[in-house]
């Protein structure tokens, strides 16, 4: 459990797509050219998100769990993706529901939800990677091995929520290939299939997430021009509020059980359900204290409790419109994706909306887990889809605290990713050694106010007279729509280490330690795990170099070119023996040897992508070619007016010798 | 230090200059440099495409912005940005600016929808002429930085406009609430 299974000599690793959601899941393939869902042993696609842990430890996902969750409502766990990096005092964790939350005993454990499940105590991740295990083993089933997944996340889902499905990903044995939104996953399938041109509108309201996307599909290519949403909002809602009814009914509403809660809430859920085709429904419901009653529920009454609901969408539609720039009518299509949109209230409510009428030709159920499986295909390079471009967004703005609590914004929503930025900033005490700075992510004014992201603290500054040392941080956010920064001292060159602490979600040492506890025996499992992932990577490189050799060796050298045949013709020994160490100092040298003709024939790249045909064009743009150092994007620190760059940092670490 | 947008894209630096073409171009390159192309590369190219790609993108960012554009043509003539240093705006500008924060406190304070989708389209229209005053000024200012620098208040007002037009958007996104 918990390995990598990498070399499998009979099937050779093929990648899957994964719609990991509230309350379905799903795997898909490419096989033959065209997406497929994944389906188990009884025919079906759909997996719940439902996990069950049993007093012996032991863990069923699915169907099967969701049978567990009437008789054992505190140890199935529902709709976790809704805590995924989230602080154990998000307000979902007051909501109605029948989760027993551990309450945090230290500000550490405070950055994450905690379940108390038969004794144990569980975080969102450990349960959504159970339930990704459980899709992989679907996925080994039929293609016997597995080579790397996309897993799609709500578009609207901050850097936090991101992380801890990657945490989760890696924990379920997963190679992680690449996080992607779940509309653009439902464009990617949809335009590919359909093939459509136009602007298209993708409106996703999912069991526990709503996301809505405006993006450009042009031959092959999906940009998404704007995007917006809200991480907690969809069919749970729906079923919270009908729920809250059902428990008056039930002369239960003060303090109910967990059981009678769950009753509650799938009762509201058929009756939801039922009411999309019926106008009236009546439900049999056990009375607290004995008997019984008959709840009857309409159509409308249940369309005046989800009104509220559903008119949130709206706040988030209209400004993804102004985002991009557009009126409603500018588009050629409405695309309605997750399962609370066959609610009829909900297609009414996008039809007015949006001025038209949704287009019907698609699955709303499968449409994002084949839009990762493509993604997948493309990105294992086994997809012949070669024009294919994702160019998506970052859904929420990143800032960092200034004096007064001021969220400055570094990167607006809805910029195009991956995407950087870079800011100076200068020590304002004498022999000032250390930096901090909190970096947030939203749209509100005040730091206060927008979701804490971490704390960066920079160490190891040289000494300087106040206003000297300047630090250039270097904010980078790649295509999984992640957040990395980096930072040096600009007079020195000195590259400053930067600790990160995470306001939400778990540490790099406790995901280690959790896959640790996943592995039967500690550390030898943990040694193979390093030296067969060391060894993938090495293979990687080696077919890359040797690609490389092939195609471009008229940019090396001769004494270039034996220096990296020599680097090649070490790592192949490396592989062969047996040792982690040995594999990643020779990975590491290879690395080296080619540093400098990756840049050429990346220029080169760039040239016949530019040009084309014109070849005089492509001598023009090689000689642009410029040192690596130098390619990081720019944002220059423009302070506000009448700000002085040195007021600009959130406070010394108080290392000043 | 700073990269030249015009440079990244490839494009001849003008401030009319042709956006489609310009979004031709990034797309050109994010299809050369996208990371999804370089998945299963060794790290280094890895890292090297991704620092490019954001090069790319922030390139075309910055030249959709008719403020970062003006920007990227004035330090291309080596005139050093730095908002405190430039000429102060004329008392006429900010006489103008005040009335129009007025304006837009009483559309806000009214919800006055039709209001602010005039002072919107008012604001619209004094940017494009604004811009089509400066395209022709820095065509004649070939780079140099003397005469690039005598643009410095119309570029200033621009800023004036692009600071208005945030405020604008926050009251276009109270009243749609
Ligand atoms: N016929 C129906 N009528 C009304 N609601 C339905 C119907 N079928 C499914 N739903 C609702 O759709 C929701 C589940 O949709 P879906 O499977 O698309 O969500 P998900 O992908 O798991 O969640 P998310 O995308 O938010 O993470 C549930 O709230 C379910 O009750
Ligand atoms: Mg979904």
């Amino acid at each position: 459990m918990g390995l990598l299974e990498i070399f499998d000599p009979v099937a050779a690793p093929r990648p899957i797509g994964i719609d990991l959601g509230t309350t379905n899941s799903l795997v898909a393939r490419v096989r033959d050219g065209a997406p497929v869902a994944i389906r188990d042993c009884d025919g079906e696609a759909l997996v719940p998100s439902a996990v069950y842990y049993d007093e012996r430890g032991q863990v069923i996902v699915g169907r099967e769990a969701l049978r567990m969750a009437q008789a054992h409502p505190r140890e199935t766990i529902v709709s976790v993706k809704r805590l995924m990096g989230r602080g154990a005092s998000d307000p979902e964790t007051a909501r109605l529901g029948t989760i027993d939350f551990a309450a945090p005993t230290s500000p550490d454990e405070a950055r994450t939800v905690r379940l108390r499940v038969q004794g144990r105590i569980l975080t969102p991740v450990e349960v959504s990677a159970d339930i990704l295990r459980r899709l992989r083993e679907l996925a080994e089933d039929e293609m016997r091995s597995v080579g790397g997944a996309v897993i799609t996340v709500p578009a609207y889902f901050d850097d936090a929520q991101r992380q801890a499905t990657k945490d989760a990903g890696r924990l379920a044995g997963l190679e992680v290939l690449r996080l992607l939104n779940e509309p653009t996953a439902a464009a990617l399938a949809y335009g590919l299939d359909q093939k459509k041109n136009g602007l298209f509108a993708v409106y996703d309201l999912g069991g526990g997430t709503f996301d809505i996307t405006i993006l450009l599909l042009d031959d092959g290519v999906f940009q998404v021009r704007s995007t917006g949403g809200d991480s907690a909002l969809g069919g749970d809602d729906m079923d919270r509020a009908l729920g809250q009814v059902l428990l008056e009914h039930m002369g239960a509403a003060d303090d109910p059980g967990p059981e009678v809660v769950r009753l509650a809430l799938d009762a509201a859920r058929r009756a939801k359900h039922a009411l999309t085709d019926r106008e009236e429904v009546a439900l049999e419901l056990p009375r607290v204290g004995g008997g019984s009653t008959t709840a009857t529920v309409t159509r409308a009454e249940l369309e005046r409790l989800v009104a509220p609901i559903v008119e949130r969408t709206g706040v988030a539609c209209r400004r993804a419109l102004r985002d991009a720039g557009i009126e409603a009518s500018a588009l050629d299509g409405v695309l309605l994706v997750g399962g609370a949109t066959r609610v009829p209230f909900v297609r009414r409510y996008v039809r007015d909306l949006f001025g038209r009428e949704p287009l019907a030709d698609i699955d709303p159920d499968q449409v994002v887990a084949l839009g990762a499986a493509i993604q997948a295909d493309l990105l294992a390079g086994t997809g012949s889809t070669g024009e294919v471009l994702l160019l998506d967004v970052l859904p929420l703005s990143l800032g960092i605290e200034t004096m007064g609590g001021v969220a400055e914004k570094i990167l607006p929503r809805n910029t195009t990713i991956p995407a950087g930025a870079r800011q100076v900033f200068t020590t304002y005490a004498d022999q000032q050694t250390g930096f901090e700075l909190h970096v947030v992510q939203g749209e509100r004014e005040l730091a206060a106010d927008c979701r804490s992201l971490a704390r960066f603290t920079l160490r190891g500054i040289p000494p300087m007279p106040a206003g000297m040392a300047r630090l250039e941080i270097t904010f980078h956010v790649d295509a999984d729509g992640l957040l990395t920064v980096k930072a040096r001292e600009v007079t020195t060159g000195i590259e400053q280490e930067v600790l990160v602490k995470p306001s939400y979600g778990l540490s790099d040492e406790e995901v280690e330690r959790m896959l640790l506890d996943a592995i039967d025996h500690g550390e030898e499992d943990f040694e193979r795990r390093k030296l067969a992932e060391r060894r993938v990577e090495a293979e990687r490189m080696l077919i890359a170099t040797r690609g490389a050799l092939a195609a471009d060796a008229d940019l090396l050298d001769a004494s270039e070119q034996k220096a990296v045949e020599g680097a090649l013709a070490e790592l192949t020994v490396a592989v062969a023996a047996g040792s982690a160490t040995l594999v990643q100092a020779k990975i590491d040298a290879l690395d080296d040897a080619t540093k400098e003709w990756a840049g050429r024939r990346m220029d080169r790249a760039i040239a016949r992508a530019i040009a084309g045909k014109q070849l005089d064009e492509v001598d023009a743009t090689v000689a642009h070619a410029r040192g690596v150092d130098e390619q990081v994007a720019e944002h220059q620190a423009r302070l506000p007016p009448g700000a002085s760059p040195s007021q600009t940092g959130t406070g010394p670490t108080g290392e000043g010798s | 230090m700073t990269h030249d947008p015009f440079t990244v894209l490839g494009l001849e630096p003008r401030f009319d200059v042709d956006l489609a073409a310009a979004e031709v171009r990034h797309r050109e390159l994010s299809r050369a440099l996208h990371p999804d192309r370089y998945q299963g590369k060794p790290a280094a190219e890895r890292r090297m495409a991704l620092e490019r790609a954001i090069e790319v993108n922030a390139a075309w960012r910055a030249l959709r912005d008719p403020v970062t554009r003006a920007e990227a043509l004035l330090a291309a003539g080596g005139v050093e940005l730095d908002e405190r240093a430039e000429p102060k705006a004329s008392p006429a500008l900010l006489m103008e600016m005040m009335e129009l924060q007025e304006e837009l406190a009483e559309v806000r304070g009214k919800r006055d929808a039709a209001g602010l989708r005039r002072l919107g389209e008012a604001l619209r229209t004094r940017e494009r002429e604004l811009c089509a005053r400066l395209a022709p000024a820095f065509a004649a200012a070939r780079g140099d930085a003397a005469r690039l620098r005598a643009l410095l208040p119309a570029v200033g007002e621009l800023r004036y406009l692009r600071r208005f037009f945030e405020a604008y958007a926050a009251a276009e996104e109270e009243l749609a609430a």
